[in-house]
């Protein structure tokens, strides 16, 4: 995420000539109706294969998947078996990363059962509605997703109804109705947190892409089956003050060869998750844990 | 309006009936849009046709359909009045107008997309799939007979829903400025141009309109005039003048009024000096202040 101190102009440049730029230009040629039967085509494939979240498995599956496949990572995978027990998969159609998300908190939250937890993230939540409005946003187009959002927490609290079970959070998280809007809800946030605060995440924007805060937020955020980056982590996690871990499975290594698991924990701004009686900073281990393989991101479950 | 007949549990319903809420709460002068009764996954619209455009003063009729996952997935657009732009009876393909499906975003609404619509009409197509490119003269042609009459479409509540959102927009929308091009090419023949196409604007709303209409024009022209005056950027060159003309006329009445008062006064103080002369001259005066 950081470049090098000293060398600015090296990325941009590096982005310019990695635009598919002619690829874009392609696209307008396309009728809608062709655009959008190409994708519901391949959501379709997709949505065969997998589900919007799969189940538990034990992270051996994940050994089988490269049983004859490359050694560094299947060296990396017995090295993540000693720290993690299981993995769900998410369907990899560009919400992956929200999805995981959704579920890991949601679920987090009814094992858990913390309703500390709970209102300070609703009020986040209402931070982030505020922050919408001041960007423009009509809050008829915004309201439906975090009310939905909301609804989902409460019913993973045990308190005035009946709390749903964890079977039932799992159908919730395949049904498209319910699932797809948790996941826009996210996609709002993460738009109005890069947005609010523009300065900060412009370099990094113009780093990866290219594009200007606004573009990047209208074609790379708030569109469905765009996929996240380290931006939208960031974003995510500072908007709703909740830390995340993401797990790099890829195949780098050192130089010596040796083998190492590396992970980055997101850990949101620090003023926005002081406890409001101590004043001091709330213990920040992520209960949320993410594999990232180039391009997809499931849930893991540590031992 | 149809709360009761659409399960409200449903999304899509909920946010269709919000964006008729909003559009209703805060309507435009330059679009019109609502859902049939029976069915409010299908709208009908109308939009002004953008000023300083060749289809500036036209009322662009459409459908708009929305998905069942709307507003996840994006609604599609129709126009049905011959504009000289894109098709009738074909989807527009919003992808040529940014709005590139594949990037549709939920805070994104039915205004927000014909909006964009009105800002793309005067683009140049780029030989788009459904797009026209005709002559300025023939699509100003076209804006002048889309303000005739709505175009006939569909079921009869559809068309009265259609008609209605057309009387709408003819008492919002100017008239269409013709010559607009001739008279700012040519200055010397500015005012008879002008007389002329006053004339012609004339002749081309009584010929085929019904007298209901014409009605409606009449009605229509004052009460834009005093728009017109708070924001003179958004009205046709003849229309502004004409309002100018008017403006100087009420002055000039007054104006006149006070030179004679003015004359007058004048007239009363230059005779008062003379007499006052006269008297020292005569003496009379002399005579008067001996006397005090």
């Amino acid at each position: 995420m950081q470049n090098q101190d000293g060398q600015p102009a090296e990325p941009e440049t590096e982005t310019i000539s990695s635009l598919p730029t002619s690829e874009v230009n392609d696209w307008a040629n396309y009728r809608d109706d062709e655009v959008m039967q190409q994708h519901s085509a391949i959501q379709a494939e997709e949505a065969g294969k997998i589900p919007f979240v799969g189940d538990k498995e034990p992270l051996s599956s994940l050994a089988e998947e490269y049983k004859s496949g490359n050694p560094i990572l299947l060296e990396k995978i017995k090295v993540l078996t000693e720290q993690y027990a299981a993995i769900r998969r998410t369907r990899g159609d560009g919400n992956c990363f929200f999805r995981s998300f959704m579920f890991a908190y949601l679920e987090h939250i009814l094992e858990s059962q913390d309703r500390a937890e709970i209102d300070r993230i609703t009020v986040n939540v209402e931070q982030c509605r505020k922050t919408l409005l001041s960007l423009g946003y009509a809050e008829f187009t915004f309201e439906d997703f975090f009310s939905l959002f909301l609804e989902q927490l409460e019913s993973v609290l045990s308190g005035k109804e009946a709390c749903i079970s964890h079977e039932e959070l799992v159908q919730r998280s395949r049904d498209q109705s319910v699932s797809d809007y948790v996941v826009m809800f996210f996609r709002f946030i993460t738009s109005g947190e890069i947005r609010k605060r523009l300065e900060f995440y412009e370099p990094f924007i113009q780093g990866l892409s290219n594009t200007s805060v606004e573009q990047f937020c209208k074609s790379s955020v708030e569109p469905m089956g765009e996929e996240s980056d380290h931006v939208h982590i960031t974003a995510l996690s500072d908007a709703l003050g909740v830390p995340i871990r993401i797990v790099y499975l890829d195949r780098s290594h050192d130089d010596k060869g040796s083998v190492s698991v590396n992970h980055h924990d997101f850990t949101p701004a620090a003023h926005e998750v002081t406890d409001a009686n101590t004043g001091g900073a709330v213990a920040l281990e992520p209960f949320i844990t993410l594999l990232y393989r180039p391009g997809h991101y499931d849930i893991l479950y540590p031992k | 309006m149809a709360e009761d007949k659409y399960n409200l549990k449903n999304p899509a319903v909920k946010r269709i009936l919000q964006e008729v809420k909003e559009m209703q709460s805060n309507p435009s002068d330059d679009f019109m849009s609502l859902p049939l009764e029976e069915n409010i996954f299908e709208w009908q619209f109308a939009i002004r046709g953008p000023v300083d455009s060749e289809f500036e003063g036209g009322i662009y009729h459409g459908r708009i359909q929305l998905p069942a996952e709307y507003p996840l997935k994006p609604p599609s657009f129709m126009l049905l009045t011959p504009n000289g732009r894109f098709e009738t009876q074909t989807k527009i393909c919003l992808s040529i107008s940014n709005h590139h499906p594949e990037h549709w975003q939920p805070s994104w609404s039915v205004r927000t997309a014909l909006v964009a619509m009105i800002a793309f009409m005067p683009t140049s197509p780029n030989g788009a799939l459904g797009s026209l490119d005709y002559t300025k003269e023939e699509r100003r042609a076209l804006a002048i007979k889309s303000r005739n009459a709505a175009p006939k479409f569909g079921s009869a509540e559809r068309q009265s829903l259609i008609n209605e959102i057309h009387e709408y927009m003819l008492s919002k929308a100017l008239p269409v400025p013709e010559k607009k091009v001739v008279q700012t090419g040519n200055e010397e023949n500015e005012l008879e141009g002008q007389q002329i196409a006053n004339q012609e604007d004339t002749e081309t709303e009584t010929q085929p309109a019904e007298d209901d209409e014409i009605v409606q024009e009449a009605n229509g022209v004052p009460s834009n005039a005093h728009v017109a005056g708070e924001a003179s950027n958004s009205v046709p060159a003849n229309e502004r003048q004409l309002l100018q003309k008017l403006e100087t006329k009420v002055p000039k009445q007054a104006d006149d009024r006070l030179l004679t008062w003015a004359a007058l006064g004048l007239t009363i103080a230059i005779v008062v000096l003379l007499l006052k002369k006269f008297m020292k001259a005569d003496g009379h005066g002399a005579v008067f202040l001996n006397q005090s």
